[in-house]
Parts: C-alpha cells; structure tokens; sequence
C-alpha cells in the first residue's frame, strides 16, 4: 500500500512590508498598483548612485514582539533594542505576527518538539555606530589609517560586548524560535533572492516526511543600512530613475534599468493539513510543489526543468496555472533569462505577475513577501496587476498581466527566485476549496 | 527507504589538505593551532588560531584565476570539492546526469575588507563623538571597496560557483547556522536523496573566520581561549582548565550517493549514513540549555532515525567545543540519552587538534567518523590533563585508540540553539 503522502497549508500570514504591516493592507496596496519606491529617507544620499529604495514604514517593535515569559517582558524588550540588527527585528515581528493571524497559542496544541522554524535572511551589515568609534580611535598618528595593532589594543574595547550576535543571519529563526518555543528543526537559508523559497521547500519536506507538524517559515532582509547600501551600489545592478522613484523598478519592461533595493519581512505558518483541520484553522492555500536547480548556462533550459519538476510533483500541467509569480529583477539580463525559463514551460499565454514593481527587491526576503502576494490571490480570487511594465519587451515573450485586477480563473500558482548564480528555486501552491 | 552512502571525500584543513592526512595527523595527537598570520594580531586579545598552510588555489583547480576575488571560504570550498568529486569518480563524468546532482553546504560569508572598511568607518567619525556620517563613509567606501570583493562574500556564491564550475545542476542549497551549519547541510541532504529528489549530493561546509572582525567577534563574546603563551594546548574540551575554543578554518566534502547508483557505476563506498536528527533548544541566543535539552533530543531522533540503540554506537565524535558550557551541557547530553552506556562509549573531540572551523565543522569531523571506521583507530583528546567532575565520561585522552567501530555519531551545535547529530555507519 503506497503511504499516504502528508499534506502542508498555509493558515497564518504575517508582514513587514513597504505596502503594509498587515496581510490587508498590503493586499490593498497591491490592488491599487501602489509603489513603495521614493527618494531614500537619508537627508543625504548624494554620494550613492542610486538614492531610491523602497522601505518599509515606522513600526513599533514593542507591540508586535511579545516574550511568552511575561517576568521577562522588559529584559526582553532592551534585547530586542540592543541585540538585534534591523533585519532581525523584522524577522521576529513577521514570525510573530504570522503565528499570531494563525491563532495559535503558546500555551495550548503545540508540541514544541514538532514546531521548526525555516529562514531565509542575507547577510546582516553592521550598523556604522557599533564600529566607527573603534575604528576612529585605531588610526595611527603617522599613516593617518586605522591600524591592526591599535585596532587590537584600543580599538576593540569600543564595540559593543555582543556585537557579533546581533548580525548573525541564523538570529531571525533564533529568535522565533526562542519566543516561541518551536524545539523543532530551525535552519537558516542563505541562498541570496532565493532564500525564502528554499527555507520554504524544506520545510514542507520536513512535514512531508513526517518529522514536523508546524512551521514558521519567512524571510527577512533590510538593506537601510549605509554599509549595504555602499556595497549593494558597487556589485549590484540598480535604477538611477531618480526623477520619477515610483517608476523606477520596471520588471519586464522594455525601458527597465535596475533594480530598487527594499526591505521587508514575510512569514507563514505552514501546517499539516489533519492538524490545521482537527483546530479548523483558516487555510489559505495548499503547497503542492518544490523544486530547485541550478542554470548554470543562463539560457533559462535548466530553469525550465526546475519548474517543470514542481509542476510534475503537483501532478499538474502548466495549463492549470492561473499565474506565474515572477522574480522580475528588472535588469536587462535578468529579466530576458527569466521570461525564457518560463516561455519554454508556459508560451506566452500564461499570465506572469510580478510584484517588485511595488517593492523594489528585498533580496533573502522577496521570495517568502511575492508568495505571500499570490497566497492572498488565491484567496481572494483575483490578481492585481503588474506595475512599471508600461512597455513589455519583445525580447520577453511572455505574458506579462500588466492591465487591472484579474480574476482568478485557474486554483494553482507558480512562485520563481532564482539567483544570479542561476540557482532557482520553485514552489506551486494550490487554492484550498 | 533508498539507502545512502558515501562515495567521496574532500578536506582542506589546518592538519592537511587530505581525509588521509587530516585523519593521520589527528591520530599523532597533532595540534593545528600557531600564531595568526592571516592578518597582524599581535595586539588582539586571541593571537593564535588553526590555520589553512601555505594554502594556493592553482594548485588545487584549474582556471583559479577565475576566482582570485573570491574569500577563502569559496577558495576552500572549490579545492576540497575537487577532491571529493575526483575521489568518487564525478569530475566531468558525462555518463551522470548532472541533473540529479546537488550541492548542499552550511557555509558561512566572506571576510570583509578591513583596511578599507576601516578607514571608511574612520573617516565618518568624528575626533570626539560616536555618531558615523554616512556621506562621508559612502565617499570613501564607493572609492575604495572592490566591487567584486564585495560581491563574492555573499553567501550564496559559494555553492553557486561550486555548481558553475563543476557542473552540478540538481538542487542547490546553502544554509548558515553557524556551528551546526555543515553538520544540517549533510542532514538535510541525506532527506533529499532519500526522498528521490536527486541521486547524488556534494555536501560539507566552508569557512574561514580568522580576520579581525571574526576574532574581535569571538574574542568581545569571551568564548576565545585566551591561552596565547601555548596555543597547541589551548583547545583542551573537557578538561578542567578549558578557557574557550580555538578559531579555525577550512572546508569539507562529501560526496553521498543514493546505493544503488553507486553499486551501477562501480563507486567505491566509505560508509552509509544512516541517521539524522536535529532541533532547536529555543532557549538563548548567548548559551546552549544548561541541560543540553535540545542535544539530548537531536541525538536520540539520530538515533531513532538509524533504527540503533546507544550500545550500538561505538564511538562518538564530540562537538567538544572547549568552552566550559558546551562540553558540560553535551556531556548531560549524552548520559541523559545514552544511560549508564554513556560510560562505555569512548568520545573524543576532533576540535582538539583541529579548532574550531565554524560552519565546516561538522562536515570535517564526519570525515574523522568515516575514517575512524575505515582505520578502526580512534582520534584522541588532546590536552586533557585534568578532569572536570562535571565531564566523567571517556574522552579518550590524549592518545588515540584501536577499536573496531562500526557506528559513529557526530555531533554539531551552533550558536543561537541549532542542533545536529548524524549516524554513520560501516557498509555491510
């Protein structure tokens, strides 16, 4: 008898985004085709190349962070202030918030031995005041440069005792997963735009194979920071629209130069599908699908194969999809690949919806915020469009749904990330009815 | 179940850039730790690691200029992904479908550029004050930072130019749970190739910590032995007087393959994994449970997973980190897991000798199991002097031991709470 495959849903949404810090509004924004993109919030930005991002708004750590300790509560809330990086912070608001919109609870249903955490995060840049100082005092009067033997002597003594922890990319799923007590298996991806969607893939493996029941999966990442933002401007490829911010992230768009760097967080608790119906939890559509790969010759074969594999684990054929979720770097290269990827899988019938129109790229984070996109439009049957594509470039023929909000006419969705090493990652979610 | 086995290993470590040699030189008792010459340290608190000799790319790959600005985590990597693939027969062997191989590497990032970062910091700093201006670090930074150097320490490029180069189109992964991370990326890639997802992983794991703003990291966080006057008896896991651990760096590969694949094409076969488990201790970031909560449960899912009980287990290669918290709550661990067998069943720690290699850890003391049960000699403890009453157990100290060893345990715990420990077995 063949063993009756476990099934993973999503029952819970949580975000920090540009758009919106609830599942609502940022579907909202996305209906309204808004863009995040302005001229960046430093008073100054003359110096970078590019000064546009896309960020996301104030938010209050304290009311979305709670400690299930509450003798805790204040230790808890000056760590939060002084030991977590920005991307951080944002990861644990959007864990929370997720495991929150899901109504779970921490004191009943929940064996901590069965809750994992899955991430994807990028590498966490440290903030300039932690290190300035050390650097300032380890310049040597006679070469006018900091210097390795101040640096060890008196340089040290003036960063913070825990600096380190603060930027360690495993931190965001540390943290979920110590707030709340998910003992389970927690990993950390850190395969660069398509992070998320690996953390994602593994933790239906998980489930799959029977080890998890419950999961917090998400991604996270905040370039608002002047050290990425310098190295991001040096190796990464981004628009220099600065005279109309809100146009300047064009995927797919024949007068497309670059992209626009955001930041975001997103998380979803991915269940086993008797567990969220034994708590009738609200299920928001099903995983029915991963896959990953690499294309190494940039010529979008391999990429193909990767999205046929995960429409074969579906067991469906590309006909069934209602909407290809896109990467939609919107370099000139990156875009091309893509839409040949998906052009040799769907023809150019095949609608493809892309949402860093609106928000810019949140590297580690893009994948896990996109499929949160295309989760809610399964859930509310229809498909907002996608922005800046004014033009689609012949060059890639594909379908771009680039016009109004679309019904949702067929129940399965394709996510792609991919990286530009040409490692790709795909998932394919079912409407749950 | 598909079974898996090993098929093929690589290492480039501070006791040799072979399994042979990395293996030999553990059972001499050697000790990789010196003083640091990646960069001046002689003024930091730590002057000494375990450190990659007289370490050069070309000789190891060819075309290396391709990657002269890449960090020595990728370098690492490249090199001992060579050997492994060489050693199991996959170096551009076309009769494989590259397809259904995979990469899965617990890596870490690249080193930053600390004569230009650090000027820039410096020159956004004023004489009195802490508040950095970034105009005037992004003027100096956009000047100065290479753009390739910079991109390269992004952690994705590791696997990513592993695939590139060698060809390897299956599914790609890179996780970083710090210390755990090499020993999660074999874990998690035993599941794949159980699961059909491909026939063959290359996994292991890359890093390399020892620049200033790795040790300064370690050293603020006082879990650095500060033992500078001896540093091949600094890492001392066990032993009483231990101060922290030793920071190393390298890589480590294996090439795992589903069974029967390898029996078709004539692979020679190392040893089988058999058994995976991993948790978290969602306790705190700074300190692993004091009980070794999450330890003890991700060694009994190991074993659980491998269908063995703890007098199976004939040898276990410690995380054995040399940090007074690790080795006490690992050694709860293993008695809260193993019973009154924990007495029985030697245990040693490879990071004695070696250091401690951060995200490739795990991976290289995997090697050390396959080679324990390959040689039927197990690697000692080294520098273990003095007992701790709160670490009874048998440590095998300080010289190496004969013993038939059939099933090996390698344990990995990473900072923050991850927890990992793999099964391997001799192939019957």
């Amino acid at each position: 008898m063949p063993r009756v495959r476990r099934r993973a849903v999503i029952t819970g949404l949580g975000l920090l985004t540009p758009l919106g810090q609830d599942p609502e509004s940022f579907w909202n924004a996305l209906r309204a085709g808004t863009s995040a993109t302005r001229r960046i919030s430093y008073p100054d930005a003359s110096p970078l190349p590019c000064q546009l991002s896309a960020e996301v708004g104030p938010f209050k750590p304290k009311d979305l962070i709670q400690h299930p300790d509450p003798t805790k509560a204040k230790t808890f809330q000056k760590q939060v202030n002084n030991l977590m990086a920005r991307t951080v912070v944002m990861g644990l608001c959007a864990g929370q918030l997720a495991f929150r919109q899901a109504k779970l609870s921490l004191t009943e249903g929940i064996i901590p031995e069965r809750f994992g955490v899955e991430f994807g995060a990028g590498m966490i840049a440290s903030e300039l005041d932690d290190l300035g100082r050390a650097a300032r005092m380890s310049v040597d009067p006679e070469t006018k440069r900091p210097e390795l033997k101040h640096w060890g002597t008196v340089g040290i003594k003036e960063i913070p005792p825990l600096w380190m922890l603060k930027y360690l990319p495993n931190m965001p799923s540390c943290h979920v997963s110590i707030t709340l007590d998910a003992r389970g298996p927690s990993n950390t991806h850190t395969l660069s735009d398509a992070a998320s969607l690996m953390a994602l893939g593994e933790a239906y493996r998980i489930i799959e194979r029977g080890a998890c029941d419950l999961f917090v999966v998400g991604g996270t990442e905040s370039k608002m920071n002047p050290l990425s933002l310098a190295r991001h401007n040096l190796f990464q490829m981004l628009s220099k629209r600065h005279h109309e911010p809100e146009k300047a992230h064009r995927p797919f768009d024949r007068d497309r130069d670059g992209s626009v760097l955001g930041e975001a967080a997103a998380a979803l608790i991915l269940e086993e599908l008797d567990r969220a119906k034994a708590r009738q939890a609200t299920i928001y559509a099903e995983l029915v699908g991963f896959a990953s790969g690499v294309d190494r010759t940039r010529d979008g074969k391999v990429m193909a194969n990767v999205i046929r594999k995960a429409l074969h684990e579906a067991q469906i054929e590309p006909s069934q999809v209602d909407h290809v979720n896109a990467q939609g770097l919107a370099t000139p290269f990156s875009d091309r690949w893509e839409a040949k990827a998906i052009h040799e899988v769907f023809g150019d019938k095949t609608p493809v919806w892309c949402l860093k129109g609106n928000l810019g790229t949140s590297g580690a984070a893009a994948g896990a915020v996109e499929l949160l996109g295309s989760t809610l439009a399964l859930h509310h049957n229809e498909v907002p469009p996608t922005i800046n594509c004014e033009h689609p470039d012949p060059e890639c023929r594909i379908a771009v749904h680039n016009q109004g909000i679309k019904p949702l006419q067929k129940p399965y969705v394709v996510k792609l990330s991919f990286t530009d090493m040409g490692q790709t990652a795909v998932a394919v979610l079912k409407k749950w009815e | 179940m598909r079974r898996i086995v090993i098929t093929g290993m690589g290492a480039i470590t501070p006791l040799g850039n072979s399994p042979k040699e990395l293996y030999s030189n553990q059972l001499e008792g050697k000790s990789g730790a010196g003083p640091i010459f990646r960069f001046d340290a002689k003024t930091f608190p730590t002057t000494f690691a375990s450190q990659v000799k007289g370490f050069d790319l070309a000789q190891h790959i060819q075309g290396s200029e391709a990657f002269t600005q890449c960090g020595l985590n990728t370098k690492f990597a490249l090199a001992a992904a060579r050997y492994a693939l060489e050693d199991a027969g996959l170096l551009q062997n076309s009769k494989v479908n590259r397809e259904r191989i995979g990469v899965y590497l617990g890596s870490g990032e690249g080193s930053h550029d600390f004569p230009n970062l650090s000027a820039a910091l410096a020159a956004g700093t004023p004489e009195s004050g802490f508040k950095v201006d970034p105009v005037a670090f992004w003027k100096s930074a956009l000047a100065t930072f290479g753009p390739q150097h910079e991109y390269e320490m992004e952690m994705h490029t590791t696997s990513g130019r592993l695939a590139n180069y060698f060809d390897l189109q299956g599914p790609n992964y890179t996780c970083q749970t710090a210390c755990a991370a090499s020993g999660q990326a074999i874990g998690e890639a035993l599941e794949l190739l159980r699961r059909g997802d491909c026939d063959i992983m290359i996994s292991g794991g890359s890093h390399s910590m020892i620049h200033p703003f790795g040790v300064s990291g370690f050293n603020l966080l006082t879990t650095l032995s500060l033992r500078n006057h001896e540093p091949t008896k600094a890492s001392r896991p066990f032993d009483l007087n231990r101060d922290g651990f030793v920071l190393g760096e390298g890589a480590g590969m294996i090439v795992m393959e589903e069974l029967e694949h390898a029996q078709a094409r004539g692979a020679h076969i190392y040893a089988e994994l058999v058994g995976y488990g991993t948790t978290a201790d969602a306790y705190r970031v700074t300190d692993s449970h004091p009980d070794g909560r999450g330890a003890a449960e991700c060694l009994r899912l190991a074993l659980q997973d491998a269908g063995l009980k703890p007098e199976d287990v004939d040898y276990i290669n410690a995380h054995g980190t040399s940090t007074q918290v690790n080795d006490r709550a690992e050694t709860i661990a293993i008695k809260h897991v193993f019973g009154e067998q924990a007495y029985k069943t030697p245990i040693s720690s490879s990071k004695s000798m070696l250091g401690h290699l951060i995200c490739a850890a795990g991976v290289v003391e995997m090697i050390t199991c396959v080679m324990t049960i390959q040689n039927g000699v197990m690697p000692p403890t080294i520098n273990y002097e003095t007992p701790d009453p709160d670490c009874d157990l048998d440590y095998i100290p300080n010289t190496a031991r004969e013993k038939k060893v059939n099933v090996a345990v390698s344990n990995s715990f990473g900072f923050g709470g991850q927890n990992v420990s793999l099964v391997v077995k001799r192939f019957q």
